[in-house]
């Protein structure tokens, strides 16, 4: 028990060096004047993989974006659900039917709910 | 695979009741906006309390749901209690919803189907299933405590009781891993047939197991040292919802944890009763000392209840029948208490618009009836005589003592003594204090003033004839030790 804890112990310490060692690195060389410090704008600004960066990183999101993704989610949901019932439809029969009806029916309700509280408008 | 078991959907009708009813307000309140707010807090009310008399025709029936809900006693008994203790906290918030909030119909929504997560955690005999029941409650908590939408401090607090939710429901589902990677399974019989067999084989990964899940649940009742959310959350949340927290979501976790812990972890006493006493002396202790310098009455009601979870706690760690119908017992003579006090903080923090304990001066000239009550509650809570909270507190005292634990007991007892001081505190300001200059009678709504007798007529009927509720409890009880 304890070996196999170890291992994984062995690799955490691997996966925090692994980091650690060129930010000490670079210090220590930074340290005995082995390292050169020329700092200039565009190489202490951010890396935008190529691109000149524009305005601040921390922007604010519209909270409205956050009702529509999880209406998306909802719907999204609810076709990976009928994949399955859809493949499998001819062996289940019935009683299989009835279910994804009273599936589709909840989620009806709470989209007509949704639609009427006007989460579908931008305002 | 199917064969064999169960699928009576009718086992849940008590449940369907209640989410049609919840769809049905919200429904109303959609339909017809013009709709008087308070009446949608009546229609829960009475709903809830219609439902609790439906779930009475399963008095001694015992039967399951495919082995993952089990019906008996037990869970008539806390499908009652749930339902009662949200038809009062609805009916209790009828002004205060109508006058303060948004969104009345989602609200009574929102506790009607946190009382259905409540209900199933009770009923759960499979690991998964009592999981999505805690959620289920959790949720809708979540919404419920960020309920006032433009008060800064409700959002801080819905903010962080869902990360600290969503982090001790993480710890949880890990500790239930572990335990299934041990054993196979996750219905509590299978776990405790498993653990019987070949508990030695694993005991690192079982104490790990039993650890995490220990953490997950210390959170949801808040038990020290995991209840640093519980005062902000409180504070935070509209008064009618920490009326609600402190009932509901402490109690249910306690009907999840008696069932757990007696059915699957039984066998295996040993290896978690020694964290549970720990945790019981710690919260009765911390709870209840650092209570004395609040000066909130939520905030202190945070600490109050937190210390009262160190009581019940004693019970879980003394497993046994005896002590599992005193914790039921207590928890009953608890919740009955807190909403008589809790009625009393709703009617007057609504109508003085002040939390403070400060601001409680001058009740005794103000609103007498509900000074009378709190008075009664506050007595209950302490635990003096006459009241439920003594007989329900010298019942589970008694109950640790025989199952070994006197020096939990004995921690209770000085706790109790502590908190008598800062309950008496609260009565000092309504009763001794003069009211403020110009402060003249207030009117208090009659719904409030009877629900407030209501609660006392429960506290006198818990304290003077509680034969009749513990044979109740003992039979329900009964059902997890077999």
């Amino acid at each position: 028990m304890i070996e196999q804890f170890g291992r994984a112990g062995f690799l955490l310490l691997f996966a925090v060096a692994f980091p650690l060692l060129p930010i000490v690195a670079s210090v220590v060389l930074g340290v005995f004047k082995i390292r050169p410090r020329k700092p200039d704008p565009v190489k202490e600004s951010i890396y935008e993989c190529g691109m000149v960066p524009i305005g601040n990183a921390q922007v604010r999101y519209n909270v409205r974006y956050y009702v529509f993704g999880l209406l998306f989610v909802i719907f999204d949901v609810e076709a990976v659900f009928l994949y399955p019932w859809a493949v499998t439809y001819r062996q289940l029969g019935l009683y299989a039917f009835v279910e994804v009806v009273l599936f589709l029916g909840i989620l009806f309700v709470g989209y007509a709910y949704a639609w009427r509280k006007g989460a579908m408008e931008w305002k | 695979m199917t064969e064999g078991l169960n699928f009576d959907y009718t086992v849940f009708i008590p449940e369907f009741l209640l989410l049609g009813l919840a769809a049905a307000i919200v429904a109303l309140d959609l339909a017809y906006p013009a709709i008087r707010k308070q009446w949608l807090a009546y229609i829960a009310g009475c709903g809830l309390l219609a439902t609790a008399g439906v779930s009475l025709a399963w008095i001694d029936v015992e039967t399951n749901f495919a082995d993952l809900v089990v019906v008996d006693n037990y869970l008539t008994y806390f499908r009652v209690f749930f339902m009662v203790i949200a038809a009062v906290v609805a009916f209790a918030s009828a002004d205060l919803v109508a006058q303060r909030l948004k969104h009345p119909g989602e609200y009574y929504g929102l506790i009607i189907v946190s009382t259905v997560g409540a209900i199933g955690m009770a009923g759960a005999r499979e690991l998964m299933t009592a999981y999505l029941s805690l959620e289920l409650l959790s949720f809708s908590l979540y919404i419920l405590v960020s309920y006032a939408k433009f008060d800064r401090r409700s959002n801080e607090a819905g903010m962080k009781y869902i990360l600290l939710g969503a982090f001790s429901s993480a710890m949880f589902l890990y500790g239930m891993s572990l335990i299934y990677g041990i054993t196979g399974t996750t219905y509590y019989s299978g776990i405790a047939a498993a653990l019987g067999e070949r508990a030695t084989d694993f005991e690192w990964a079982l104490l790990m197991g039993l650890v995490l899940m220990i953490a997950g649940i210390g959170f949801k009742i808040a038990a020290v040292p995991f209840h640093m959310w519980t005062p902000d959350a409180y504070e935070g949340a509209p008064v009618a919802v920490t009326a609600y927290l402190a009932t509901t979501s402490k109690a249910a976790g306690f009907a999840f944890v008696l069932p757990l812990f007696s059915n699957a972890f039984q066998v295996v006493h040993d290896d978690w009763s020694w964290m549970l006493a720990g945790m019981a002396a710690a919260t009765m202790i911390l709870g209840n000392v650092v209570a004395l310098q609040q000066r909130n009455i939520k905030r202190l009601m945070a600490y109050s209840s937190i210390g009262q979870v160190g009581y019940l706690l004693m019970g879980v760690a003394a497993l046994s029948h005896a002590s599992a119908s005193a914790l039921v017992l207590h928890l009953t003579g608890y919740m009955v208490s807190n909403l008589a006090l809790f009625v009393v903080i709703i009617a007057w923090v609504h109508m003085n618009d002040s939390e403070e304990i400060a601001d409680f001066r001058g009740m005794r000239e103000r609103a007498p009836l509900l000074a009378g009550v709190l008075a009664g509650a506050l007595f209950s809570l302490a635990g003096l005589p006459l009241f439920a909270g003594f007989v329900t507190k010298f019942i589970l005292f008694q109950a640790a003592t025989d199952d070994g634990y006197l020096w939990l007991a004995a921690i209770g007892v000085t706790t109790s003594v502590i908190s008598l001081y800062y309950y008496l505190q609260v009565m000092r300001e309504a009763f001794v204090s003069a009211p403020a200059e110009g402060a003249g009678p207030l009117p208090v709504p009659l719904l409030m003033r009877g629900l407030a007798v209501a609660m006392m007529l429960g506290v006198f009927y818990v304290g003077l004839y509680p034969q009749q509720l513990f044979d109740a409890i003992d039979n329900a009880t009964r059902f997890l030790f077999v």
